[in-house]
């Protein structure tokens, strides 16, 4: 049972860095990236690719990195142009031709097969293979990860995020270059959801392109709608509940025939709460005026 | 040579589909200005409507079957604008597109504990296709070219000559003005949810029973409207119209190209390209009918 | 003081009796992680069923050395994310030391590396993909690898006298492993092959793969699909127009792909591991599945499942309940093992090796070929 509970907090501790992306580009700065997951898969497929072909852990993490900020940098490029909706499409579009990548260029990725034994992570010498050691590591590279967005939102670049988020046009009128700074912020964003990647890959040890939908963003946009009102503690708040309600029903002992019927309508909850979050905020929800705005 | 002409004849019959759903998504995206995610879920319900009338034990002939799930597609609608979409009129698009991704999510995996994750047929009898030359043609998709196109020409009708059909045109046009000129708008907005629904249980049905049925079908197919939808320009009904048939081609003349793994993305391709090169749509003119 | 030591020897008596009443009341559980929901779960129904019915012929026997055995099902949905989670939590939670594995290679080989590592016993009775063969010492298989199929569909297409074939194949481990051996085998015997189309599982359209072998107007074309994407394959490649020969391995051979495709499968011919169906293993097996489950048709590789189940319990019998133990005794119980489905000796990999037989569908029931 304490392995279980340990389960569940280190696939918190890969959701808050996936999460916390997020929250820093929706949240922080309005951008409403529905294809958040590509950079997830990316990072987790580069550092898979990487581990099993010899490459240490450590080096292999920092290359993944590297890479999904690259392909954000190039993404960002073009598609940062477009505002609001059309950004969020386009995103979500960009995602989905990852994940075709992902399934149909098998000579890499050994398409819809997934890679298999990717190995645990060690660190300078240390094997992670058991679940306290995924706990604490993972746990030691959330609160950087977490350290660190706490001071971007309160240091002069969070504060023009904010101003992007509330009012575009006016940050631009005070000549911020509003361009280049959604483009940092979709760098900070896909670089945690880069972390949780690479935690994932590693944790699980298989992944395959059905591991990288649309549904993993809704799972963190639900996060973020759940948490972000109330920030950074917020949205770490919200991975807990979420994910502890997910893998929790495992646990429900519920009739086998019962069982299939788990997963649709877990999402059919999450799809409720979006809804009525959306319906319960509308006025003060991410809209000026909110609590960060002022932050 | 005849691998081409069946592609071309097979990108037609999809695009016809591809059309009646792209309609839909754009009467509602220039009236309300969100785009609604949950299309995809109308789509899905006309099929799982039709489905469920055709099948044991109620047993009723497709013909029947399509109309049953057309009302009831309708109802599915004005239920969602009433419950959600309605409170949120004046909300930020974004607020929108959000609350309209639960919809879609809800009614996804609604689906799929009613009926299963698997794929389902309708009861067709097995037949084999008609060859008119180089190309085969089965009785269904033929059926599927006549429905399509009476759909669409009824359409036309509708919006050409109704009061209902112009009131549509002129909210979506500019809401603010069409509502000094006595439109009454909230009227529109239902009669826009009745059009775009009934649209979306014809072409979910047609799509069912030229492929199957799944739970999930609904997702890929808003991302084509999505696409036919920005090819017309947004608003725009016949430049709607016009961008799903060419999806529909483009998807089916490209695998001929392109590994058919990637059939799926080529909505997505066309999509981020024209964000980047031409929002405003391909096809020009907004608001084809005057 | 002989009272005393009468009444201390009762209470130990009583305390050991009980103890052991205890022990024997209490049960050996191992996990087993069978699609009960999703794309595969027609197949996963059977397996179960095939599962309980040796469970229950052992506990009613007495179960193993007087303990019940006793299976833990989890879910694996057919896919490979939901059977790893299924698996981790058999050995986290459940620390069962042996689990009967998910069924479709690509799932199977997705936990095969979590077992081998946590040191837990994998089985399987219907993953056939040759790249289990070298999936680690905690990793059997009562199923015969797809190297042998391999061979056996490229022999059956030559017999039939086909030398140009496109190859229509499933994009898993399972469908590109049996692809590769049997276009490796094929072409040794001068075949020629004309396309290699692959296809994702689950899709609702098929049609773009099927113009492509219909262009190539083959006189056979090989398809190794599963029943529901090969039922929607060949109703759309007969209302194509398509008229060619398939030829398909076992993993289409059920009652399922007639009554879903209908006469577009009339005629279809494939292969599939053959085991005799006079042997009394098989009409003793048959027996109880009808005084089980009264006129219910036997599913597909239960037979596997059913010879799989009475292997681990020998092998727990024997070598106890740790992995390790389980492990050892796996291959000294299976040496020579006449089970339903033949011999089940385990060779130094955890493999089986096993005969091919043809089936055809012939006035729309499924018929054995010479």
């Amino acid at each position: 049972m304490t392995n279980y509970l340990l389960h569940i907090l280190i696939v918190c501790e890969i959701i808050i860095p996936f999460a916390l992306g997020l929250q820093l580009e929706i949240g922080e700065t309005g951008l409403y990236n529905f294809g958040h997951v590509a950079f997830f898969g990316i990072s987790a497929y580069a550092s898979a690719l990487l581990t099993t072909h010899g490459i240490p852990f450590m080096g292999a993490l920092f290359a993944s990195l590297a890479l999904a900020g690259l392909f954000a940098w190039g993404v960002g490029y073009p598609i940062l142009r477009l505002r609001g909706d059309y950004f969020g499409l386009a995103m979500l579009g960009f995602a989905e031709i990852m994940r075709k990548i992902f399934l149909n260029e098998s000579w890499l990725t050994r398409g819809p097969m997934g890679i298999p034994g990717i190995p645990r992570p060690s660190f300078f010498g240390v094997p992670i293979h058991t679940l306290p050691r995924f706990a604490i590591f993972y746990g030691l590279f959330v609160i950087a990860a977490a350290f660190a967005v706490y001071h971007v939102t309160r240091s002069p670049l969070g504060r023009v995020f904010h101003a992007i988020r509330d009012d575009e046009y006016s940050a631009s009128a005070v000549g911020k270059d509003t361009f280049r700074f959604r483009r940092t912020s979709l760098l900070m964003g896909t670089l945690l959801a880069a972390l949780g990647g690479v935690f994932w890959a590693h944790y699980i040890t298989f992944i395959s392109p059905s591991d990288f939908t649309l549904n993993e963003t809704i799972l963190a946009l639900l996060i973020v709608v759940i948490g972000g009102r109330w920030g950074m503690a917020g949205t770490i708040l919200a991975t807990f509940f979420v994910i502890g309600f997910q893998e929790g029903l495992r646990f429900l002992p519920l009739p086998e025939s019962f069982g299939r019927l788990i997963a649709p309508m877990q999402q059919m909850f999450f799809g409720l709460v979006l809804v009525l979050i959306v319906l319960k905020r509308e006025k003060s929800w991410f809209h000026k005026g909110d609590r960060l705005a002022q932050g | 040579m005849s691998l081409f002409l069946q592609s071309l004849l097979d990108g037609l019959i999809a695009g016809s589909i591809y059309a009646l759903f792209a309609v839909g998504l754009t009467l509602i995206y220039g009236t309300l200005h969100f785009i609604n995610f949950a299309h995809g879920e109308l789509i899905m319900a006309g099929a799982y409507f039709a489905y469920l009338f055709m099948m044991p034990p109620l047993h009723l002939s497709p013909f029947i079957s399509g109309g049953c799930a057309i009302v009831g597609v309708v109802c599915l609608a004005l239920l969602m604008d009433r419950s959600v979409f309605s409170p949120l009129r004046n909300a930020n698009s974004l607020l929108l597109l959000i609350a309209s991704l639960g919809i879609s999510l809800f009614f996804q995996n609604l689906a799929q504990v009613i009926w299963g994750a698997e794929i389902r047929t309708f009861p067709f009898p097995l037949e084999r296709g008609i060859s008119l030359g180089p190309v085969v043609i089965t009785p269904v998709q033929a059926w599927i070219l006549i429905i399509a196109a009476g759909a669409i020409f009824l359409l036309y009708l509708f919006l050409k000559f109704t009061r209902a059909g112009k009131a549509i045109r002129s909210v979506s046009d500019n809401p603010r003005l069409a509502k000094t000129f006595g439109v009454e708008t909230e009227r529109v907005i239902r009669f826009v949810w009745i059009v775009a629904a009934s649209l979306a249980a014809v072409g979910g049905v047609l799509y069912a029973a030229d492929t199957n049925l799944e739970p999930h079908m609904g997702t890929i197919n808003l991302v084509r409207a999505f696409a036919a939808v920005l090819l017309g320009g947004v608003g725009n009904v016949w430049g709607a119209l016009i961008g799903g048939i060419v999806i529909g081609l483009s998807e089916n003349l490209g695998v001929l190209i392109l590994p058919i793994g990637y059939k799926d993305a080529i909505a997505f391709c066309v999509i981020i390209l024209l964000l980047l090169f031409r929002p405003e749509g391909i096809l020009g003119v907004r608001w084809g009918v005057r | 003081m002989k009272k005393i030591i009468v009444f201390v020897a009762i209470v130990v008596s009583a305390v050991l009796f009980l103890a052991q009443a205890g022990m024997s009341s209490g049960t050996i559980k191992i996990g087993a992680v069978q699609p009960l929901s999703g794309n595969l779960a027609v197949y996963g129904q059977g397996f179960k069923m095939a599962i309980d019915l040796a469970v229950d012929e052992i506990n009613a026997n007495g179960g193993i050395k007087g303990k019940k055995l006793e299976v833990i099902y989890e879910d694996g949905k057919g896919t490979a994310k939901d059977s790893v989670a299924a698996v981790r939590k058999l050995i986290d939670v459940d620390k069962v030391p042996v689990i009967l594995g998910p069924a479709a290679s690509t799932n199977f080989l997705a936990v095969a590396p979590i077992c081998e590592r946590a040191h837990v016993v994998l089985i399987g009775a219907e993953s056939a993909s040759p790249a289990i063969t070298k999936a680690g010492d905690y990793i059997f298989r009562v199923f015969p690898s797809d190297k042998l199929q391999g061979k056996g569909v490229a022999d059956l297409v030559i017999k039939l006298g086909y030398k140009k074939v496109p190859v229509l194949y499933i994009n898993n481990d399972w469908g590109k492993g049996l692809k590769d051996e049997f276009v490796k085998n094929f072409t040794k015997k001068g075949g020629k092959i004309l396309s290699e189309i692959p296809y994702d599982q689950g899709k609702t359209d098929y049609r773009a793969q099927l113009l492509k072998i219909k262009q190539l107007h083959p006189k056979a074309a090989v398809a190794l699909v599963y029943v529901k994407d090969g039922a929607v394959i060949f109703k759309q490649a007969y209302e194509l127009g398509i008229q060619t020969q398939w030829i398909t391995g076992s993993a289409a051979k059920s009652g399922k792909l007639i009554k879903l495709a209908g006469k577009a499968v009339e005629g279809l011919i494939g292969t599939y591991p053959n085991f005799s169906t006079t042997s009394p293993q098989y009409k003793h097996f048959v027996a109880l599945w009808k005084k089980k489950y009264g006129d219910k048709k036997i599913g597909i590789f239960a037979e596997y499942n059913y010879d799989m189940v009475h292997l681990v319990a020998k092998a727990i019998a024997k070598g106890g309940t740790t992995p390790d133990g389980i492990r050892k005794a796996l291959y000294e119980v299976s040496k020579g093992y006449k089970g339903v489905t033949g011999d089940k000796t385990f060779d130094a990999n955890g493999d089986v090796g096993s005969a091919y037989g043809v089936w055809m569908v012939k006035d729309g029931k499924i018929v054995t070929r010479k």
